[in-house]
C-alpha cells in the first residue's frame, strides 16, 4: 500500500507527504523502491504540511470557531496533508543488505513495509530470540533472531522506565533459551520471578530439566536449596558488596593469607595475625562479616544462619558453573538477601566462571564451551560511576573483558546515565523499552550501535512491550514487539508424560 | 530405639586376591557388632553388592549372618543401591527378601501417576521405614519427581527415610562431579535420613528435615578411600540418648599413607626418600597406600625400584601395598590421561566431556547424557537364565525404545 511521495528533505531527513487515506505512525518502516534496489526507511517525526498560507488557515479557524461556519477547504485533501520526515535505514539489492549512502529517487512513491521486504531477516545457527518486527504499532509476522552465541558474549544492556515490560522481555529471553545448548544464564533474581514458583514462569517450560533453581527459602520439590560453604569465600568476593576501609581490606587479606579456607573462622573467632592491626579495625571487621554473612557465635561454636553455611553447601558454587557449562539457566533467588548479600553471592558465582573459562581459554577449550550470560538487575549498583569510584569488582572487569572469555552481561536498569559511558559503550546490544527520562534517554542515543540521534522521541513513546534493538550484530535498529509471557507460555505446555515406576512394588 | 546404619558394603569390588575378602570380612563384623548390641533393627541404606548378580560364595556369606540376624529377631531393613541392580530392574535382594532374610522398604503403587510410598512398621520399636532405590546415573530422580509426599510427611511416630542419593547441598568438594539430587526432593518432616551412595561420613540436623547421615562404605573401596578414609564403618544410633549418634570405625587393617612429591627427583632420591619415609615403621596388618607425584628430574618411573620398596614394606609387616603413580612423569614427559575413580565415575566423566559434540535438534547435552548413560545400562542387560533370545532382544528393543523414547 503507498503510504506518501518523497517530496524534499535531505539525507538523514527525507521527507514525505503522506497520502490522505492512509495512516502513518511514528516508528514505521517504509519502502521507497528505485533501479531494482529497495531503500528502507523509518519515519521518525510527523508534521502538518499545507499548501494555504499560515495566516489563511488561522482565518478559516477563526470562521469556524468564532461564527459557526460550516464552511470547508475546497479539495482539502490536496490543501492540507500530513508530511513525514523519514530516516533511511538500509538498502536492499541483488548484492544482499548493507547500510544506505544514497537516498531514495526524488518524487518516488514510499510503500509500507511488507514480509517479502524482509527475507534477509533469518534465522542464524545460534538463534536469540527477542521479538516480532514491528513498524510503527503493527506488529510484522517477522520473528526477530540475532545471533545468541555473539550477542550474549558482547554483553546486553536493556533500559526501561518502570513498568515499560523489563520483567516480560527477561522472561520471554530466557524462556526462548531453556532449550538452547548454545549459552547458559545465570539469573540473580532479585524478584524471585522468573523460576514461577507462584505463578507461570521457567518451571513450566516443556525443557524445563534444562532449569535450575536456587532458592535459600522452602524450596519446592527439585529445587536446590541455596547453600553456600564459608570456606569457598576469598576476600576478593567482597569487592563491590561491602565497603571496606584500606586497613580493613589489609586485615581480610592477612586472615586469609594466614588461615586460608579457615578464614572467617578465624576472623570470627578473633584469632591472631602476625601482622598489628588497630583492634577496632579487627573488631569493626568481624562485625560486619558476621552480619552480612549471618553468622552468630557463641559457646565457642560458630553458627550458621543463613545461606553461608559451615557444613553444606561445599559444591554450590561449582555445581552452578558446571550447569551453566551444559547450557542450562540457573536462576538464583535473593529476593531474602539484603543488597550486599545479594552482590557476594553473585560475585561468588561470576568469580569462579570467569576463571574457569579463562582457563579453558588458555587449555584452549574455549570453543567447545557455551557462552555464559548473567542477568544483573539494578546493574549500576555494580557497575555503576559510584560502585566503581569504590574500586573495581567482578562485573566491571566482566563488562570490561569478558567477551574474550565468552562471558557476558544481561544488564537491565532504569537508569542507565549513572553507568559509565565506556562501559555502556562495551554493551554491543541494547534493547530499549519505554524511558521517559530525557538524561537516561540520551546516554543510550549516545552509545548506541546505530545511530539513534532522531529517536529520541520514538525512545520516548514507545508504549509496554515495543522495544528498539540496537545492536553490532544487527543489520539496522530494529523496532520489534515483545510477546506477552503468559500467551509465549500457554502455547507450549506441553501435556504430561507417562511415567515408569517399574522398580517399585 | 536401638538401631544399626550401614551402606554400600559392594562385596565382591576388590579383585586383588588380599584384599577380595575384606569387604565380606567388613560385612561380617559389622553383623556381628550389630548382634553383640542387640540392636533392635538394622538399616542397609544400598550397595549391598557390587554387581547385580554376585558369586554365590559370597552370597552365601551374606545369607548366612543374615540369618544369624533373623535368628536374633533383629530385622534388616534394606533398599537396592546403584550397584545392586540390574538394567533389567532385578536385583538379588530380592532373593533375601523373599527368603524372609530382609525387608526391602521401597514399597508402594501408582495413583493418578504420582508414586505413594508405604512405611514398613517395625513391629517392636514401632518405628516407620520407607525409602527410595538407588539407580545408576540418578535415574531415580524421576521417582523422587513424581512421589506424593503428602502422605508420608503427615504421618506421625518415628519415621525413617532411606535413600541412596547423593544430595547436593551436602556433596563434599572432591565428589563435586558426582550425580546429585536437590534436598528438595526428599519428603520432610523425617526423624532420620539413613543414607547411602556418598562414600563418606556426614551427619547433619537440617531444619524442616531430621537428621540426615551418610555412614560411608563398610570398607574403601578403591585407592583413593583407602588413601582418605582408611577405613569404613557404619553408624548405631540410640534415640534415648541426648547424642543420637555413635560413628563405629570397622578397622580391619590399619592404614600407612604415603603421598611424595617427586618433582625433581631422580629415581635412585626416590627410593631413598621412600625408604626413609618407612624405615623403622611397623606396618603388621597395614595397607599401604603410595601416591608419587610430579616430574623426575632425570629417568623413567619404571626406572625406580618398586620391587625393592615392595620388599621393604613386606619386610615391615605391610599386609598390603598400592601405589597410584598416574601423575608421576619421567623427564622425557609424554602426557598420558589415566583416569582415577571407579569404573561409573570414568564412564560418567568420558560421557561429560563428550556430550554436546554433535548437534541433535531439541536435544540437550543433559538429555544426551541421560540418554547415553540410558543406553549403556540398558546394552549391557545379558540374557537371562531360560530366556530365548527372541525374547532376550525383544526386551532389550523396548528398553531402548523407552529410553530413546521412540
Amino acid at each position: 500500500m503507498v503510504k506518501g511521495q518523497i517530496v524534499g528533505g535531505e539525507f538523514s531527513k527525507i521527507l514525505v507527504r503522506q497520502k490522505s487515506d492512509v495512516d502513518v505512525e511514528l516508528g514505521e518502516l517504509m519502502i521507497a523502491e528505485s533501479s531494482g534496489k529497495k531503500i528502507m526507511m523509518q519515519v521518525y517525526d510527523l508534521l502538518f504540511g499545507s499548501q494555504i498560507s499560515q495566516q489563511n488557515l488561522e482565518l478559516v479557524s477563526g470562521l469556524q470557531l468564532e461564527d459557526g461556519s460550516d464552511e470547508n477547504f475546497f479539495d482539502s485533501e490536496l490543501r492540507n496533508y500530513n508530511l513525514a520526515l523519514l530516516k533511511s535505514l538500509i538498502t536492499v539489492d541483488s548484492s544482499g543488505v548493507k547500510i544506505s549512502k544514497s537516498m531514495p529517487s526524488f518524487f518516488s512513491k514510499v510503500r509500507e513495509v511488507e514480509k517479502d521486504d524482509l527475507k534477509f531477516i533469518t534465522r542464524p545457527k545460534n538463534p536469540f530470540f527477542v521479538g516480532n518486527l514491528r513498524s510503527g504499532s503493527k506488529v510484522l509476522d517477522v520473528p526477530v533472531y540475532l545471533d545468541g552465541k555473539s550477542v550474549l558474549s558482547h554483553h546486553v544492556l536493556v533500559p526501561a522506565t518502570t513498568g515499560r515490560g523489563k520483567s516480560n522481555l527477561t522472561s520471554c529471553i530466557l524462556w526462548d533459551n531453556v532449550d538452547k545448548s548454545y549459552a547458559g544464564v545465570l539469573v540473580l533474581d532479585p524478584h524471585d520471578e522468573y523460576y514461577g514458583r507462584d505463578g507461570l514462569g521457567l518451571k513450566d517450560h516443556p525443557s524445563s530439566g534444562s532449569v535450575v533453581y536456587y532458592t535459600p527459602r522452602n524450596p519446592p520439590v527439585g529445587a536446590m536449596s541455596l547453600k553456600i560453604n564459608i570456606r569457598n569465600l576469598k576476600p576478593q568476593h567482597f569487592d563491590g558488596a561491602v565497603d571496606w576501609s584500606m586497613p580493613q581490606k589489609d586485615a581480610l587479606s592477612f586472615y586469609y593469607k594466614k588461615y586460608g579456607r579457615e578464614w572467617i573462622e578465624a576472623i570470627v573467632m578473633e584469632k591472631p595475625l602476625d601482622n598489628l592491626f588497630n583492634e577496632a579495625t579487627l573488631a569493626v571487621v568481624k562485625r560486619k562479616v558476621m552480619g552480612l554473612l549471618d553468622l552468630s557465635f557463641s559457646n565457642f561454636r560458630l553458627g550458621c544462619n543463613g545461606v553461608f553455611d559451615l557444613s553444606a553447601g561445599e559444591t554450590t558454587i561449582g555445581d552452578i558453573v558446571r550447569e551453566l557449562e551444559l547450557g542450562k539457566i540457573v536462576v538464583v533467588d535473593t529476593s531474602n538477601f539484603g543488597g550486599s548479600v545479594e552482590i557476594l553471592v553473585g560475585s561468588l558465582i561470576a568469580s569462579e566462571i570467569l576463571s574457569r573459562y579463562r582457563y579453558y581459554k588458555f587449555k584452549g577449550e574455549l570453543d567447545d564451551k557455551p557462552v555464559i550470560s548473567i542477568v544483573l538487575e539494578e546493574a549500576p549498583r555494580v557497575l555503576g560511576k559510584e560502585a566503581l569510584e569504590r574500586g573495581p569488582n567482578i562485573f566491571s572487569t566482566i563488562a570490561r573483558e569478558g567477551r574474550k572469555f565468552k562471558v557476558g552481561l544481561f544488564a537491565i536498569t532504569q537508569l542507565p546515565s549513572l553507568i559509565p559511558r565506556q562501559i555502556l559503550a562495551n554493551m554491543n546490544t541494547k534493547i530499549i523499552l519505554g524511558i521517559e527520562m530525557a538524561p537516561e534517554r540520551q546516554a543510550i542515543i549516545e552509545s548506541a550501535a546505530q545511530d539513534l540521534s532522531n529517536d529520541n522521541r520514538t525512545i520516548a513513546s514507545l508504549d509496554k512491550g515495543e522495544a528498539i534493538i540496537t545492536s553490532n550484530f544487527a543489520k539496522f535498529a530494529m523496532p520489534i514487539k515483545i510477546p506477552l509471557f503468559s500467551d509465549l507460555v500457554k502455547k507450549q505446555i506441553s501435556e504430561s508424560v507417562k511415567k515408569d515406576f517399574s522398580a517399585i512394588r | 530405639m536401638r538401631f544399626a546404619h550401614l551402606a554400600d558394603v559392594h562385596i565382591g569390588s576388590w579383585r586383588d586376591p588380599k584384599l577380595k575378602s575384606a569387604s565380606t570380612d567388613a560385612f561380617i563384623k559389622a553383623i556381628d557388632e550389630c548382634l553383640s548390641r542387640a540392636v533392635d533393627f538394622v538399616l542397609f541404606s544400598g550397595d549391598l553388592f557390587n554387581t547385580a548378580m554376585p558369586p554365590v560364595d559370597l552370597l552365601k556369606i551374606v545369607v548366612g549372618k543374615l540369618k544369624s540376624l533373623k535368628d536374633a529377631s533383629i530385622p534388616f531393613y534394606l533398599i537396592a543401591g546403584s550397584h545392586d541392580f540390574a538394567a533389567s530392574g532385578k536385583t538379588m535382594l530380592d532373593v533375601l527378601e523373599e527368603a524372609g532374610l530382609a525387608v526391602n522398604v521401597v514399597k508402594g503403587g501408582v495413583e493418578e501417576n504420582k508414586l505413594i510410598l508405604r512405611f514398613s512398621v517395625d513391629e517392636k520399636t514401632g518405628a516407620k521405614i520407607t525409602g527410595m532405590i538407588g539407580k545408576k546415573g540418578m535415574l531415580e530422580r524421576s521417582y523422587y519427581e513424581s512421589l506424593d509426599k503428602t502422605n508420608l510427611e503427615d504421618e506421625t511416630g518415628f519415621k525413617i527415610f532411606m535413600f541412596h542419593t547423593a544430595l547436593s547441598e551436602f556433596k563434599p568438594k572432591e565428589l563435586e562431579q558426582m550425580d546429585a539430587a536437590p534436598l528438595s526432593l526428599l519428603p520432610k518432616c523425617f526423624d532420620y535420613y539413613a543414607g547411602g551412595h556418598v562414600h563418606y561420613i556426614f551427619d547433619k540436623n537440617e531444619e524442616g528435615y531430621g537428621r540426615i547421615v551418610y555412614p560411608g562404605p563398610l570398607f574403601p573401596c578403591n585407592f583413593k578411600e583407602i588413601e582418605d578414609l582408611g577405613h569404613g564403618g557404619l553408624y548405631f544410633i540410640d534415640t534415648e540418648k541426648d547424642e543420637w549418634l555413635e560413628y563405629f570405625p570397622l578397622e580391619l587393617y590399619a592404614s600407612f599413607k604415603i603421598k611424595l612429591d617427586c618433582a625433581g627427583m631422580n629415581p635412585n632420591q626416590v627410593e631413598d626418600e621412600l625408604l626413609s619415609l618407612v624405615n623403622g615403621k611397623d606396618l603388621s596388618n597395614h595397607i599401604v597406600t603410595m601416591r608419587l607425584v610430579g616430574r623426575l628430574s632425570s629417568g623413567k618411573p619404571s626406572d625406580i625400584d618398586f620391587n625393592m620398596i615392595h620388599s621393604t614394606l613386606d619386610s615391615a609387616g605391610a599386609y598390603f601395598v598400592m601405589r597410584n603413580t598416574t601423575k608421576l612423569t619421567g623427564e622425557d614427559f609424554e602426557e598420558v590421561k589415566v583416569e582415577q575413580g571407579s569404573v561409573d565415575e570414568v564412564e560418567g566423566k568420558l560421557i561429560r566431556e563428550h556430550v554436546g559434540q554433535v548437534s541433535v535438534e531439541n536435544l540437550t547435552p543433559e538429555d544426551e547424557r541421560i540418554m547415553t548413560e540410558g543406553m549403556m545400562g540398558a546394552l549391557s542387560q545379558e540374557k537371562r537364565e531360560g530366556e530365548t533370545k527372541t525374547d532376550y532382544e525383544k526386551r532389550l528393543k523396548e528398553e531402548i525404545d523407552r529410553i530413546l523414547k521412540l
